[in-house]
């Protein structure tokens, strides 16, 4: 009996449709539908100014838009050649971890619910309102920022944010405890996710999966240590691993990953309080900041300069590694912006690790991939 | 250096095949290929130099031709290597890389689905994001940005 | 003087209204009206109306409860906005769904999908006609009382699974099929936790098992009895941990996924209703009903219908336990909750007859004194 788990169904965090064949209550055979969530982000970027895009990356994904914003702006900065100030690069830093903490609370949210557990959710929600309330003091919004832009960022965080931003990590860190307690302490929870959608590291590799799926299997692969991008090599921090390859593997992983983003962004907090200084590149070229596009002969003394370049970005997303290729042939538009989205190749690995196991286990393990389609779909 | 090297073994293996490394900051650089040797290409860079993962694949317009890149991946060597290759626009085909990293599947469906590119051996060709039955490749410089459209969207067999 | 029951209540309403109706009538037709047959029918009728709105009203109460108590576990409010403390919130939503169009799919069978929730909810209520709240509720003649209540809880399945199937929906399916899987496998704990009770009582008639707590509450000797029974009331309850049927992850919301409208708010409140008596029961069988141990000062237990104060608040604590479990335990898998129920709660509920046969016979040492309880 082939079951359509979407596109609305509460499993799917989204819009998206998870096709499952089954007997009885074991699942035979999966396939992923994607694409109900499309919106051609990359078609209209070529369409748009740098700075345009990035208003993109925030809808691109929803619940972790400084990481997409960050992944456009290096790959644009690249292909464009600019190169941001210090103290730009560590507010990115920051806010690229705040964000991943913000996004795996929502994670915590979600996959705790679909074991049936309301109260972590509320839990979750609780405290990365926190986290939002710091994003909306320094960026103006919640969920869509617009922050970053080519040659650093919009703008200084404000008086007083660095204090009221170690109070909320320190208000996280004691409630990490409590989420363990919650979920790794209750039988139950350990019965139902122990074992459970296993996808082990050989696999995961040839699947192209990555993030904590692929560190929950033992994996070591982590961008910012691997291939440390803005100033990933001036913090210190670790790389959780586990080599059990389930669902507890990855809860345990993406757990120690907001302790180890809580260090960063301490780290980030010191280093912003000792070194005021600009936070946007000066010689920036005169589009990047023009809300249209020049036109005739300015738009032709304009275009006489550009560089021509391509750009190659990659960022440890909160749900794996997310990569941007941007080709700039001296418009100013990029002349082709291709994104790889992490959530989209961890889907569709689970023709590997959902068959075999049972209806009820479909929401742990997709919750546990941690699904956001609006990047899947872009 | 590690482009240099690699540009020896891959002139030494594939010949005339390997069309040069252009240089590409932050990675190994940039293999240009002919697509007759994908395939062969495909498993000497998975087997023998250690690129492991496939990050993406996606393609580019450039309206005379179509070019179709990859991103690989090493463990080994903690880099990034891009591949490109130009299609021709009239038939732009190219060897499945999914016998090679399954992975590929999901870019490989986008990339036809978007940019109209096809990947022989590919198990299961569909389009990914548009709905079955639409007529356009939506990231082709051909295609009418400007204009409404109407959309048919054909029922599911099953 | 005979103890006031809920029947003699409704009764002396039936009596009164009919001999106030038989005054404004002709003398022949008062005769009529005022015969006893026609007073107990209509007794019977106001009898049934008090018991509806008293357990409705328990129910949305109940419901609001949880809301509430709820919204605490998970560090918020719950209802607040309507009425006091949102009192009348669950009153707005009931209205809401009444308002609304009851939709039944196309292919879904007409009979089938229309008769189970109705099914449903007036087994849930027909239960409360026989449990005994205090000792005046209802005569408490019946003599299998607690057999009945359990049968007619049991029903349950068979029109869940009716629902489900005539709603020809996949997770409808589904849902039905775990829904009857786990309710027969929690049947057998559960009458079996309820035969360790009827051993140490003598017998099957609530009133009775009540009357035979006075000394000593049925918890502490046969506690392995109340988990059993309390697990299986969760899975009979179809609440969080075992709330697989609707497991509103996989299933979107099980076996009523296609009911909207009124027909939702059937099996909504049915659901709430088998909550209560779930409560209830577990309140007479195990925590004493509305008796206190003699120790407990008279003055906390002889205030006009204490019986009942007393039992309703046994039986919101007892609820009360319910939701924190709710908020407290993620849920498990149909595979698990079986094996649960066949593994450990069935040999559980043995050892605690056992235990109840232990402790019956240790009653009856000559040193004790033996206290003829069982065959009467």
């Amino acid at each position: 009996m082939w079951i359509n788990m979407g596109p609305q169904h509460p499993m799917t965090h989204g819009l998206w449709n998870l096709r499952v064949r089954v007997e009885g209550e074991v699942i035979r055979d999966v396939e992923p539908e994607m694409g109900f969530l499309h919106r051609g982000i990359e078609k209209i970027s070529e369409n748009r100014h740098y700075n345009e895009v990035i208003t993109l990356m925030d809808r691109c994904c929803y619940v972790a838009g400084m990481s997409w914003e960050q992944l456009f702006i290096q790959a644009s900065e690249q292909a464009l050649k600019v190169t941001p100030p210090a103290r730009a690069e560590y507010l990115r830093v920051l806010s690229a971890e705040l964000q991943r903490i913000a996004s795996h609370l929502m994670w915590y949210a979600a996959f705790v619910q679909d074991l049936g557990l309301m109260t972590p959710f509320l839990y979750g929600m609780r405290d990365r309102d926190l986290v939002l309330d710091l994003f909306q003091s320094y960026t103006g919004a919640r969920m869509t920022y617009e922050y970053m832009r080519v040659g650093g960022v919009r703008n200084d965080a404000p008086h007083g944010f660095t204090d009221q931003c170690r109070k909320v990590l320190d208000w996280l860190l004691a409630r990490f405890v409590e989420y363990d307690q919650l979920c790794l302490g209750s039988t139950i929870f350990r019965k139902r996710c122990d074992d459970l959608g296993v996808l082990k590291a050989p696999e995961a590799v040839a699947y192209g999966v990555t993030g904590p799926m692929l560190r929950s299997a033992g994996v070591r692969r982590d961008l910012r240590k691997d291939r440390p991008y803005s100033v990933y090599d001036q913090v210190e921090f670790d790389v959780p691993v586990t080599d059990t390859a389930d669902v507890t593997g990855r809860y345990l992983v993406r757990m120690e990953e907001m302790r180890q983003s809580v260090r960063i962004c301490r780290q980030c907090l010191d280093w912003l309080d000792r070194n005021p200084g600009p936070v946007l590149a000066d010689h920036l070229p005169r589009w990047l900041g023009a809300p249209y596009a020049p036109v005739g002969r300015e738009a032709y003394l304009l275009k006489r300069n550009y560089p021509t370049g391509l750009g190659f970005s990659m960022v440890e997303e909160p749900h794996g590694e997310a990569g941007a290729y941007v080709v700039n042939d001296g418009g100013e538009h990029p002349y082709r912006v291709k994104f790889r989205s992490p959530v989209l190749i961890n889907i569709w690995a689970a023709k590997r690790y959902l068959p075999g196991y049972r209806i009820a286990d479909i929401p742990p393990i997709m919750g546990s991939v941690d699904v956001c389609v609006g990047e899947c779909d872009r | 250096m590690r482009g240099v090297e690699l540009s020896a073994a891959l002139a030494a293996r594939f010949g005339d095949k390997f069309l040069g490394l252009d240089p590409f900051p932050g990675l190994v650089g940039r293999v240009r290929f002919d697509p007759s040797v994908a395939r062969a290409l495909f498993e000497y860079l998975r087997d023998e130099q250690g690129f492991v993962h496939l990050t993406m694949v996606g393609g580019i317009d450039w309206v005379d031709h179509r070019e179709v890149f990859y991103t690989l991946w090493s463990d080994r060597d903690r880099t990034y290597l891009q591949l490109s290759a130009d299609l021709p626009a009239d038939h732009p085909t190219i060897a499945s890389a999914v016998p090679v990293w399954p992975g590929a599947n999901a870019h490989e469906r986008e990339a036809w689905d978007l940019v109209g590119i096809r990947f022989e051996g590919h198990p299961d060709l569909r389009r990914i994001f548009m709905p079955e039955g639409y007529e356009f490749h939506p990231l082709l410089r051909s295609f009418p940005i400007h204009e409404p459209e109407e959309l048919e969207v054909k029922a599911r067999s099953d | 003087m005979a103890p006031m029951t809920l029947f003699s209540v409704a009764d002396a309403i039936a009596a009164a209204l009919l001999g106030l109706l038989g005054r404004l009538l002709p003398a022949g037709a008062a005769h009529a009206v005022t015969a006893p047959d026609v007073v107990l029918g209509l007794a019977t009728v106001v009898f049934a109306a008090i018991l509806l709105a008293a357990s409705m009203l328990n129910t949305i109460l109940l419901i609001w409860y949880e809301r509430k108590l709820l919204g605490r576990f998970m560090d918020r409010r719950g209802a607040m906005h309507v009425g006091f403390a949102g009192l009348l919130q669950n009153f707005a939503d009931g209205l809401k769904l009444f308002r609304k169009d009851t939709v039944r799919p196309r292919e879904a069978d007409s009979l089938g999908f229309w008769a189970s929730p109705t099914a449903y909810m007036i087994t849930s209520l027909l239960i409360f006609g026989v449990l005994p709240i205090s000792t005046g509720w209802n005569d408490g003649s019946l003599p299998l009382t607690l057999l009945l209540a359990l049968v007619i809880f049991s029903f349950a399945p068979l029109f869940i699974f009716l629902g489900a199937w005539a709603s020809n929906n996949k997770y409808s399916l589904i849902g039905g099929m775990r829904s009857a899987a786990q309710m027969i496998a929690y049947e057998v704990p559960i009458l079996l936790a309820v035969v360790a009770v009827v051993v140490l009582s003598g017998s099957f008639d609530l009133t009775t098992i009540v009357n035979e707590q006075r000394n000593y509450w049925f918890w502490a000797p046969l506690f392995l009895a109340l988990i059993v029974f309390v697990a299986g009331m969760l899975a009979e309850m179809e609440r969080i941990p075992f709330d697989l049927p609707e497991a509103e992850a996989e299933l979107v919301e099980g076996w009523n996924t296609e009911y909207g409208g009124m027909l939702f708010a059937f099996f909504m409140l049915a659901d709430y209703l088998r909550a209560l008596v779930g409560s209830i029961l577990v309140v007479l069988l195990f925590l004493g009903g509305w008796t206190w141990p003699s120790y407990v000062p008279s003055a906390l237990t002889s205030f006009p219908l204490a019986g009942i104060v007393w039992f309703m608040v046994k039986t919101y604590l007892v609820f009360g336990l319910f939701v924190w479990v709710r908020a407290a335990l993620p849920r498990v898998r149909t595979d698990q909750l079986l094996r649960l129920g066949w593994m450990r709660m069935v040999p559980l509920a043995l050892l605690s007859i056992v235990l109840a046969a232990v402790v019956v016979a240790a009653r009856c040492l000559p040193v004790l004194g033996c206290i003829p309880s069982i065959g009467g």
